[in-house]
């Protein structure tokens, strides 16, 4: 790949994300342009070029209710549908489909004021445009696409020494933050390595590694052997020999290594136990010295993956037995593989459909299955961000650190719940239950939970349910002092519906604060703004959207006034259709069953990979929503189907840059 | 103590044996300078390189004086200079056009805080491909800091979003870091004081007896040279990118490897140390004056001659309700006019160079060979955006303070041709500290007017 191409497929990519966040650019559209080094194609090439056998379907709907406005007459936003029919009988650029696709479908356009097409125009066009995009995604080469080596996060780092030596002291909070891309921290091309990391891993390899010898030297003579992680001997605390040594090193490497070890590899590992003897230290020293080694080597810091193709680049391979376990397990626990699991790479019948099922299965319903509740869950839904929240203390003087804590464990064991229970995962957007304890409930208004424990409890509907009625949520979307149902709206567009408008132009006209009544309500103040057609072709979707969330105060409690006056939670969507209340929001949204599917799905494989996802990943994508929708969206279809993806089974190549 | 050193040896090289591994020894010419540091060692006090970023911008017009040369008043916001009027100079029309969008769209906040330093349009990814440019601090720490324990600091008051995005489209590595070490690998700040402190001073080891900390040392030293060996042989194992990766640990091992061969008590003794909390102070302006009583710790022990420092990230969102400003910084700076929402970010603005003045007046009457350190520095404090509200990457906020040991000569208010590039600024610091560059980012020539001679 040269240097244009692979700018060319940053832009495509960012593209991708920014017109419309759900549409994949077809390789070799028309938006790519000349110079595009060619992708070899397996599908049927000839369906993205041509015209589309709908073609007719779609000049009559755009001759009739577009071309005015989108024509060769005139472009209006840039967009002539004439030309585009008339030369290539087709859209080409999937981006520019899904979007004719989204404000057809919606009624954003034509807009009100023309002559409206019949039910039966719209629903034939998108039929057509739906056809015609099935076939481009099929055109597409399956590619696993690459993942660069990931280091270990600072979640996956405590993680791993607890289920590595039974440490749950979480060194890493000591660490510096890492790095999100694409929303998420386990990307592995943002997780740096500063000189800065480096030292702390030393001392914390230091810390663990002396808390680790010395719990089991403690409960050593009460223990079995299987019971203790690292002082694996059977014999009795006085006997430890040079013999024992060798055996807890010949066990632990592969463990922290999360692979067999080689034999040069654990020479080199006794190494530090004789180091240690030849110093004159005594046994335990020895081992804790073993320990801290291989806290420090990149074996354990990184989850590397062996290349294979470094003499063929364009090579692609599935990942060896291991690398898919730990695949697995850092994506469900955020840690190493177990002894179940490994055994399961070793004698590779981890590949085994039956065995896969059920080793998802039975990961998820394993206690470590949290970590992704938690980890994903707190990043897709940004409630991580709860811990720098900063609502005003004079409005807000309830939000103490108490609170703040509720209000992150609600989401975490709502979450939970949909993972173990094996959920549909509409339930995000609704429920008829939820998670509260005292503080909780005391910002709920549910009356009758005492105390820091926390319930599982029924909701009204119309007021809570599901995780746009969470306090984190709620929260992490508004600003210190006040809602902001722009924020809101954006969060949902993002979050639910994979939707997240572009940016503001870099013009922004100044809200004209003179015209607007000084007495208007804030919401009557934003309104003013979509006036402006360039603010109202994108503030027509987010602020209704954000609205219909206004019943939620900057915290999230329930407030049917806001600064003296009634709250007006009712929104107009771009199609005309109206609604009031989250209650009657949320059954919109449920109606875009399948765009949620799809976000969920972009958001959770970009996280179990650690890439961003690319043009080429819009088969996997089909494919896993196609299998979430047929198992009644069931929470464990997404993860298997993800698990079984191309790109979480394989690896591509890399060539060398020249 | 001898003996033990002789055994030490002896051991580390009969156990590199025992691995069959080749090894160089890279520690020697490090072991040098911690022989005789450097601080004994010196005559002429060396120039330090300082830089402090505060993000959204600054009011221009309580920022701007109104008249050039010597005989200026200090405005609103820079009223806390009163102490060290005659040590900075008020750079006016200083611009990063680089931050611009040029065709990238929105994401100004980003591209502000990596073009800072760096000079060169940041690549927009959200992670893939992270590049912008090596940063001024990082050059000049190539060069300054083979001679002391760490090559640079970066301290930061607002370690980064924890998720979601931080600008449109970018990665938040772009709007934590104003450091970049190479073109691909942004250098975040430490946050912790306490974390810093115990860098600096010896941390967890500082309670042990000199024979457990040479051993602790000797160890660690054992340990770096098996994952640095480890880690160069899995470079032939790997494609380009993680290989990229695996350099960047091979690095930052170095790194670590090289500072455990300086002792790191060297000349603390007898220095007034600050009392610093096991964590960050809810108190802004006690959180970020204990991260300037750390750089000038630093300075002193000589322990880093380059730092760098975040009064905020950008795009902050901090509500200061120090100052009873009860939005969100970011949030305000779009102040679209309001009078109200000015006057609250001329109070932050403010509230910023206070904690700033207490830092030059430090500097200014903390000794230092023939002068003040002040004297032997040049610190450069400002923002990537002028005006927050529109995004403007011109005419920037920029304070230049110190003489950098007669090179520079301070107390006026200068304004350069409009649109001078800041990195021009650059060329000129890494001159003084002898580190001559041609080019940093979109440098085209070194500033005019910084010296005596050409005022």
């Amino acid at each position: 790949m040269n240097i244009q191409s692979m700018q060319e497929g940053i832009w495509r990519g960012r593209r991708r994300r920014w017109v419309t966040g759900v549409g994949f650019l077809v390789l070799g559209a028309t938006l790519v342009g000349e110079g595009c080094q060619s992708v070899p194609t397996t599908g049927d090439a000839s369906a993205a070029k041509g015209a589309s056998p709908n073609a007719d379907v779609m000049a009559g709907f755009f001759s009739t209710h577009c071309y005015d406005c989108h024509g060769a007459e005139r472009q209006k936003g840039g967009y002539d549908f004439q030309t585009l029919m008339e030369t290539d009988g087709r859209i080409t650029d999937t981006a520019l489909m899904e979007l004719v696709m989204r404000v057809v479908s919606t009624g954003e356009m034509p807009p009100g004021k023309r002559p409206q097409p019949e039910p039966e125009e719209v629903t034939a066009l998108l039929d057509a445009l739906r056809h015609d995009q099935e076939m481009q995604i099929a055109a597409i080469a399956p590619d696993p696409g690459r993942v660069t080596v990931r280091r270990l996060n600072r979640m996956e780092y405590n993680n791993t020494v607890r289920d590595l030596l039974g440490v749950e002291s979480q060194p890493s909070d000591a660490f510096p933050p890492d790095d999100t891309g694409y929303g998420f921290d386990t990307i592995g091309d943002v997780l740096t390595l500063s000189p800065l990391l480096a030292e702390k891993y030393l001392d914390a390899a230091e810390g663990i590694a002396k808390e680790a010898v010395t719990r089991e030297v403690a409960i050593y003579d009460k223990s079995m052997a299987m019971h203790r992680k690292v002082l694996v001997c059977n014999h009795a605390r006085e006997a430890h020999t040079e013999r024992c040594a060798d055996r807890i090193i010949r066990e632990l490497t592969p463990r922290a290594y999360r692979r067999p070890a080689t034999r040069e590899e654990l020479d080199q590992i006794r190494g530090f136990y004789q180091l240690a003897i030849d110093n004159g230290d005594t046994f335990y020293d020895g081992i804790e010295l073993v320990v801290q080694a291989l806290l420090v080597s990149p074996h354990f810091l990184f989850r590397i993956e062996e290349e294979k193709a470094l003499e063929d680049p364009e090579h692609e391979y599935r990942v060896n037995n291991y690398e898919y376990a730990s695949r697995l397990s850092y994506f469900l626990w955020s840690s190493m593989p177990d002894d179940e699991l490994m055994a399961c790479a070793q004698d590779g019948t981890i590949w085994h459909p039956r065995t896969l099922r059920d080793q998802v299965r039975r990961m998820l319903r394993d206690p470590r299955a949290a970590s992704l509740a938690e980890s994903f869950g707190g990043q897709w839904l940004e409630i991580r961000n709860l811990a720098v929240a900063d609502p005003d203390p004079e409005k807000f003087p309830e939000f103490d650190d108490g609170l703040r804590l509720a209000m992150a464990e609600e989401t975490n064991l709502f979450f939970g719940s949909i993972i173990a229970e094996d959920r549909s995962v509409l339930d995000f957007i609704d429920a008829d239950y939820t998670y509260v304890n005292e503080p909780l409930a005391a910002l709920y208004g549910i009356d009758g939970i005492v105390g820091p424990a926390f319930q599982r409890v029924p909701v009204n509907r119309e007021e809570r349910g599901g995780i746009l009625g969470q306090a984190s949520v709620l929260t992490v979307t508004s600003y210190p002092a006040r809602t902001s149902p722009v924020l809101r709206g954006v969060w949902i567009l993002d979050k639910i519906l994979a939707a997240e408008p572009p940016p503001p132009p870099p013009d922004v006209p100044a809200l004209e604060e003179a015209q607007v009544d000084p007495t208007a309500t804030f919401r009557e103040k934003l309104e003013a703004h979509r006036d402006n057609a360039s603010c109202a072709s994108c503030h027509d979707r987010i602020d209704p959207l954000g609205f219909g969330l206004e019943n939620y105060g900057p915290i999230g409690g329930w407030r049917a006034d806001a600064d003296g006056k009634p709250v007006d939670s009712s929104g107009v969507l771009p199609d005309g259709r109206t609604f009031a209340g989250p209650g009657e929001l949320k059954k919109i949204l449920l109606e875009r069953k399948t765009d949620f599917a799809r976000c969920l799905t972009e958001k959770m494989l970009t996280y179990g990979l650690g890439r961003g996802l690319e043009d080429y990943d819009a088969p996997a994508v089909a494919a896993i929503v196609g299998e979430l929708e047929k198992n009644d969206y069931r929470f464990s279809a997404l993860i298997y189907e993800i698990v079984r993806s191309l790109p979480f089974r394989k690896q591509r190549g890399e060539p060398e840059v020249s | 103590m001898s003996n033990f050193l002789t055994k030490r040896h002896l051991n580390r090289r009969t156990f590199l044996q025992g691995m069959g591994a080749a090894m160089s020894l890279p520690l020697l010419d490090a072991m040098v300078p911690a022989a005789a540091s450097a601080a004994q060692q010196r005559t002429v006090a060396p120039i330090r390189l300082g830089f402090t970023y505060v993000p959204n911008g600054v009011i221009m017009e309580g920022w701007t004086p109104a008249a050039e040369g010597a005989a200026y008043e200090l405005p609103h916001i820079l009223k806390p200079l009163a102490g060290v009027k005659d040590d900075i100079i008020v750079a006016t029309e200083l611009a990063q056009l680089n931050a611009r969008a040029l065709g990238d769209g929105g994401g100004d906040h980003a591209r502000a805080s990596a073009v800072f330093l760096t000079g060169v349009h940041p690549n927009k990814t959200d992670g893939a491909d992270i590049r912008a440019g090596q940063s001024v601090d990082q050059i000049a720490a190539e060069h300054l800091g083979r001679q002391t324990r760490f090559p640079s600091l970066e301290l930061t008051v607002e370690p980064g979003k924890l998720t979601g995005s931080c600008d449109t489209g970018y990665s938040c590595a772009y709007s934590n870091s104003i450091s970049w070490r190479t073109e691909t690998t942004p250098n975040p700040g430490e946050g912790n004081p306490r974390a810093v402190f115990d860098r600096l001073f010896g941390g967890t080891a500082k309670d042990l007896s000199p024979e457990a900390r040479e051993k602790r040392r000797q160890y660690r030293g054992s340990i770096l040279d098996f994952v640095l060996e480890d880690a160069r042989k899995l470079q032939g194992q790997l494609g380009p990118t993680d290989r990229r990766k695996m350099e960047e640990y091979l690095y930052a091992i170095r790194m670590v490897e090289r500072q455990l061969e300086h002792n790191e008590q060297q000349t603390a003794a007898g220095l007034e140390k600050p009392d610093v909390p096991e964590s960050a102070p809810e108190d802004y302006a006690e959180y970020a004056r204990l991260m300037f009583d750390l750089q000038i710790l630093a300075y002193q022990t000589d322990q880093t001659r380059v730092t760098t420092f975040m009064m905020g990230r950008e795009g902050s969102n901090r509500a200061y309700r120090e100052v009873d400003v009860k939005g969100g910084h970011h949030e305000l700076s779009h102040h679209l006019g309001d009078t109200a929402k000015i006057a609250s970010l001329q109070d932050i603005n403010r509230y910023h160079m206070e904690q700033f003045a207490y830092f030059l007046d430090r500097m200014k009457n903390t000794e230092d060979g023939d002068g003040s350190l002040l004297d032997h520095s040049l610190i450069v404090y400002g923002s990537g955006i002028s005006d927050g509200n529109s995004h403007n990457h011109a005419n920037l906020p920029v304070l230049i303070a110190g003489r950098a040991s007669g090179a520079v000569a301070p107390g006026r208010h200068i304004k350069f041709a409009k649109d001078t590039p800041m990195a021009n600024l650059y060329l000129n610091m890494l001159e003084y500290v002898g580190c001559p560059t041609e080019n940093l980012g979109d440098s085209d020539g070194k500033l005019n007017y910084l010296g005596e001679m050409s005022a």
